[in-house]
């Protein structure tokens, strides 16, 4: 426990009961005792988890690009010709849609350039990842169930589309079975606010595993600066007498595990005042690896802090780190119901700013062991409602993966003429979920944990790795 | 939601099974996967063999283990005795002052009741102590913050229709307790709105009389009206919710199971699930408006008048931009196929239902916003339409008048039969499979003279029901050390464990029966017994038999060490500023650092889930507390770094030092003993020792040592958060 951000009570008789946390200790050894021994990171809580534990993973961290709203897929990275444009096509079938339904499809205005070595296209609302694209694999066949923001958010995020329980996040998931990897930070952090509170969620694992929301400026976490007027000295002082005057009250409960817990804890947060900060200062960062990332420049300023924030958490060893594009709390940005051109202004704050941290990422040989991940809760239709926008479509959508392992310059799958289902090699979420976790040396089929005995997994039976994208 | 949405579907059969297929479909699966193994594994009990259903045997309280009269005390020296533990001396008495205050009420001593405690030398020192806490109308608030919780409270739960007035249920609760409402009387209220037991009287003058509601009990069927989490199917969610609430908080049994299949584990048929659901499956939810005679005359007056002011400024808009409208409308319709276009030209009325139908389908690409009015409009012209839509939001209405949602048997739905639900999805009945309203565990079924739900809370509460007793003296046990007898609040199945004490919890079931259910009575028991005023320090040497017997203390040879929940924490935190505003009852509120003005406890601040935004705040999840979607027996403690940050550096906690350090100068005096004395004691509950004078003395010493520093020092110490 002594590199975590979590202790928990014994003394609680947190051992027994069946709220959704504690079924936790309820396996026999419990992951104080025997369990921990075996696992290649110290605090890991799912034994037998690495797929290969001689063998180091290929992914150390992972970088998870969520544009929150619904990116369409048909204007950036899965080009379709307009024939259909103007004419109405039957929208039966589409998501809870039973009623006899014409939609007409909309023309896509945007124009596609081949780049790289690969060729692939990429639309002129991204021109710099253009540049990338030999990095890239392109996945243009990613489905899941769910039609409407919230529950797609949630399949994406937990892998699961019921609320009988609640679902832990894939970073929390990381977080638990890996462990952190850094002493003074947590092991998943957010940047960028979500579509949802889900996204952070530990759900039954905790919130111990949850995501610590990094916010922006100098103080990240709240609470974790003192009071203005409080010099280092007087802090120091006063934890060094904080523990003398504990010293006594620590003696006579040195059997309760809280207690010593909680000496870790203040020395985590003692840490952590120093440490995030650290990580969040730019001051050290060239200005040329800023203007990389387009810090400074109006449009991209904001996302490009977050990624080179993130680029700096990989190095520190943070393992998952989520960040969040266009979550307004509500439906999120890209949810361009009314004009496709509402997706212009967010490309032009993505697009430099994530190339630029695909190349920073390379030529600092990070990409090698560091998985970036590309996606949104679901894509969107061919067509509009009569407006110049496009609808939510969950039945086929693009994301991507770069770094780790993953073959770049690759397209896998294809949706259907109009780009609405995909046909080709489709890809559950669950699937892309079972290849993050394989880069990070995880069996996806060892992630599960106990509920009143039943089982509960991140990814069902019958999702895998997709190999095809993978050396 | 999304005002764009793909249209839903009409058919709300079809709609239904589809939400219900997601739900239900992944348990399922791997449910089924289970079923082999589980098989293979163990056998399933009979309700013979599974010690929670077996008749509650109250056996003599063992004598010759201890000099205490107290029952509890009897039972727990005798399994210590028989395990060679011995158990710790009691506790310094201002030790287990704060220890009961905090678990009676929530807040910590004040000053003023530790001394009155300590002047009090008289053999009945305690059980005033005990007596005025009970009294107390904060100890509802503490006892009632730990029901809700099980019965899963919730402000906010998605689209949860009962929302508003949703605290009147919460309160009604801590009123109940405050009352010493008996259980059995606080169970029936909440399943029926009735809290009777007898419900018909015959006087000896052979009148015969019913006894109906009391009106506040209208109140205690929030429980079952916070099941519903949308509109849409809310009549299913009720009963749903209803049968795995009540089977978890009152029976303590995961009766959940067995709506997909059998139980694996415990002697539970899916069809006992259903019978059980089918008590439930008249109910529907309704709204009560609780607003007075005048408040209605006055809310239709403001009603009519805002509708006017509105209707005023809609049709000069309407007026201005009807050519831009018109023009895009006929495009719009014309791009549609012959049939679309025919039906929705007619007017509404003379449309035939299929036309109507089309209608509705097209509406949303006929329904025309704004920006493309203002697309096609002379751009001069614009500014004064933006103004009509500026004005028309500024035209607020006037809010709600207020209510409860409550729920009601619909004799419609009564009338219908009930049938096993193929994986739980009410479009998907087994008509081979109907099902009578009925209990699980018991061979002959009742008549249900007198309504499905009354008759459902006698068999519940009745004293041969062996589970209800056990699983509530078992809940208020834990409440009280942490731990309950039996080890699964929430589950006395076969997966659930054995009793550490099976006698004694047997004999606090039976005696809470005889003590007709008095909830008071039972804390009483037990926060006055020698058990309960242990100490909890230990050295592992000095104890070094104790500790390799039962290092888990299951026995408890020593009082267990609790942390101070989220409530707790935050009002004992506001006691000590002195900003403690003690209100019972009203709307839940959003939690403030603001210590300069009075703040209201903590079990008054919203909670609850909504997959758009965050309901509660950062601090109750920093401090474990659950959003009320899930049973939960027990909050988890976690011990996490940026709980170490919220004492150490949180605005709260720098008010409350601050304050503190205010109210030392304010004693007048410069004797440092006596007001370091008043900080230990307002803080921890008790004086400092004479080496926490010294180091205090020698941290004050030097420059930064200010009084306010030393206040904090106080509130960061373990034994603040960590009560011995």
């Amino acid at each position: 426990m002594s590199h975590n951000l979590v202790g928990r009570s014994h003394d609680a008789g947190a051992f027994s009961g069946h709220s959704r946390r504690q079924f936790l200790f309820q396996t026999t050894a419990g992951f104080f005792g025997a369990a921990l021994g075996s696992l290649w990171a110290q605090d890991g809580r799912i034994a037998g988890a690495r797929i290969t534990p001689e063998l180091p993973p290929r992914a150390k961290s992972v970088i998870f690009l969520f544009m929150c709203g619904g990116v369409s897929h048909i204007d950036t990275f899965d080009p379709k010709d307009n024939k259909w444009a103007g004419k109405l096509i039957d929208a039966i079938g589409f998501g809870d849609n039973l009623a006899e339904m014409k939609r007409p499809v909309i023309p896509c205005r945007r124009t596609f350039t081949r780049y790289g070595e690969s060729g692939i296209p990429v639309s002129d609302w991204f021109p710099n990842l253009g540049g990338v694209v030999d990095e890239l694999a392109i996945v243009r066949s990613m489905w899941c169930h769910e039609t409407n923001h919230f529950p797609a958010v949630t399949e994406m995020a937990t892998g699961h589309r019921d609320r009988v329980v609640e679902h832990a996040s894939l970073g929390s998931w990381v977080n638990y079975a890996l462990g952190s990897e850094n002493q003074n930070l947590p092991a998943f952090v957010n940047l960028g606010r979500p579509s949802s509170p889900i996204q952070l969620s530990g759900g039954y694992l905790g919130a111990a595993f949850a995501a610590t929301p990094f916010q922006p400026g100098p103080v990240p976490i709240p609470d974790l600066q003192p009071p203005p007027g409080t010099s280092s000295v007087d802090r120091e002082r006063r934890l060094r007498t904080l523990a003398e005057l504990n010293r006594g009250f620590r003696e006579q409960h040195e059997i309760h595990s809280a207690i010593a817990a909680r000496t870790r804890a203040y020395e985590l947060a003692a840490r952590m005042q120093l440490s995030a900060p650290e990580a969040v200062d730019f001051g050290t960062e060239p200005e040329a690896v800023k203007r990389l990332y387009g810090i400074g420049a109006k449009e991209t300023d904001e996302f490009g802090k977050r990624l080179l924030l993130a680029r700096r958490l990989v190095e520190r060893g943070v393992r998952f780190i989520q960040v969040c594009h266009a979550g307004n709390g509500g439906n999120g940005g890209w949810d361009s119901h009314d004009d496709m051109e509402g997706h212009a202004p967010l490309c032009r704050q993505t697009d430099l700013p994530i190339a630029g941290l695909i190349r920073d990422l390379k030529q600092r040989g990070l990409l090698e062991d560091t998985l970036v991940v590309w996606t949104s809760e679901f894509g969107r239709t061919p067509w509009s409602q009569n407006t110049t926008g496009r609808d939510h479509n969950p039945k086929g959508f693009t994301s991507w993966l770069a770094g780790a392992g993953v073959r770049g310059g690759t397209i896998l799958g294809a949706t259907d003429d109009v780009g609405y289902r995909a046909v080709e090699s489709p890809v559950y979420i669950n699937d892309l979920q079972a290849t993050i976790v394989n880069r990070l040396g995880l069996d996806h089929r060892k992630l599960e944990v106990a509920i009143n005995g039943r089982p509960v997994r991140l990814i069902e039976e019958g999702s895998k790795p997709v190999q095809a994208i993978l050396d | 939601m999304d005002q764009r949405c793909p249209p839903r579907p009409h058919c709300s059969a079809r709609r239904s099974a589809i939400s219900w297929v997601r739900i239900v479909l992944p348990w399922l699966a791997f449910s089924l996967a289970l079923v082999e193994s589980a098989a293979a594994a163990r056998e399933i009990p009979r309700v013979a063999d599974l010690w929670s259903l077996q008749p509650v045997v109250r056996s003599p309280i063992p004598a010759g283990f201890t000099d205490s009269t107290n029952a509890v005390d009897a039972f727990i020296a005798e399994a210590c005795h028989k395990r060679g533990l011995s158990a710790l001396p009691a506790a310094d008495p201002l030790v287990w002052l704060r220890r009961v205050s905090l678990d009676l009420t929530g807040l910590p001593p004040t000053p003023a009741e530790q001394d009155q405690f300590l002047r009090d030398t008289s053999a009945t020192g305690r059980e005033q102590v005990v007596e005025r806490l009970l009294a107390s109308e904060q100890y509802g608030v503490r006892y009632g913050r730990h029901w809700l919780d099980v019965l899963r409270y919730a402000d906010v739960d998605n689209d949860m229709p009962a929302g508003p007035g949703i605290h009147l249920w919460r309160d009604w609760i801590i009123t109940a307790l405050n009352h010493d409402l008996p259980y059995d009387a606080f169970v029936r209220a909440q399943i029926s709105g009735n809290r009777a037991a007898r419900r018909r009287i015959i006087s000896p003058e052979g009148h015969l009389s019913t006894v109906g509601p009391r009106p506040e009990d209208l109140f205690a069927l929030g429980f079952l009206a916070r099941g519903a989490v949308s509109r849409e199917n809310a009549d299913h969610q009720l009963a749903f919710s209803a049968v795995e609430t009540l089977s978890t908080a009152f029976l303590g049994m995961t009766i959940g199971c067995a709506r997909c299949h059998d139980h694996f584990f415990d002697p539970l048929k899916q069809a006992d699930f259903y019978s059980l659901k089918a008590v439930f499956d008249p109910l529907v939810l309704r709204p009560v408006e609780l607003a007075t005679s005048a408040e209605r005359f006055a809310q239709g007056r403001a009603v009519e008048e805002h509708d006017a002011r509105v209707q005023e400024v809609v049709t000069a808009m309407r007026e201005y931009i009807a050519p831009y409208h018109t023009r895009l409308y006929e495009e719009r319709l014309s791009a549609l196929p012959a049939d679309a276009q025919a039906a929705i030209r007619k007017p509404a009325a003379q449309r035939t239902a299929a036309e109507q139908k089309v209608a509705d389908d097209y509406h949303p690409i006929l329904r025309i916003d704004p920006s493309k009015i203002k697309a096609v409009m002379p751009p001069e012209r614009i500014p004064r339409y933006d103004e009509f839509l500026k004005q028309i939001g500024a035209l607020k209405a006037p809010p709600p008048l207020p209510v409860f949602w409550t729920v009601a048997d619909d004799p419609k739905r009564a009338a219908e039969k009930s049938y096993v639900l193929t994986t739980g999805d009410p479009a998907r009945p087994k008509l081979s499979q109907e099902v009578t309203p009925g209990f699980p565990f018991i061979t002959s079924q009742p008549e249900f003279r007198d309504g499905r739900r009354e008759t459902l809370g006698d068999w519940l509460t009745s004293p041969t029901n062996s589970l209800f007793a056990r699983v509530v003296v078992n809940r208020i046990w834990q409440w009280h050390f942490g731990t309950g007898l039996h080890p699964s609040a929430n589950d006395f199945g076969a997966l659930g464990g054995k009793p550490s004490h099976p006698r004694l919890l047997d004999w606090l079931a039976a005696e809470f029966v005889a003590q007709k259910y008095s909830m008071k009575w039972l804390h009483r028991l037990i926060v006055t017994s020698e058990t309960y005023r242990r100490a909890s320090a230990s050295h592992r040497e000095q104890d070094a038999a104790n500790h390799r017997i039962d290092p888990d203390n299951t026995y408890l040879w020593r009082f267990p060490l609790n942390r101070l929940d989220a409530e707790s924490l935050r009002d004992s935190l506001l006691q000590i500023a002195g900003a403690l505003d003690l209100t019972a009852g009203g709307k839940s509120i959003e939690a403030s650092t603001n210590t300069l003005v009075p703040q209201r406890r903590t079990a008054y601040v919203r909670r609850g889930y909504q997959a758009s935004r965050e309901v509660m705040s950062p601090y109750l999840q920093t401090f474990d507390v659950e959003d009320g979607r899930t049973v939960c027996p027990r909050r988890t403690q976690t011990v996490t770094a940026p709980q170490a940050l919220f004492l150490m550096n949180s605005q709260l906690v720098d008010n409350v030092a601050g304050q503190l350090a205010e109210r030392w100068r304010q004693t007048g005096t410069n004797d440092l003993a006596a007001r370091m004395t008043l900080a230990f004691r307002t803080v921890l509950g008790r004086p400092p020792s004479e080496s926490e004078q010294a180091t205090a003395r020698a941290y004050l010493q030097d420059e930064t040592g200010t009084e306010k520093n030393l206040a904090w020092l106080i509130l960061n110490l373990d034994e603040f958060l960590y009560v011995p």
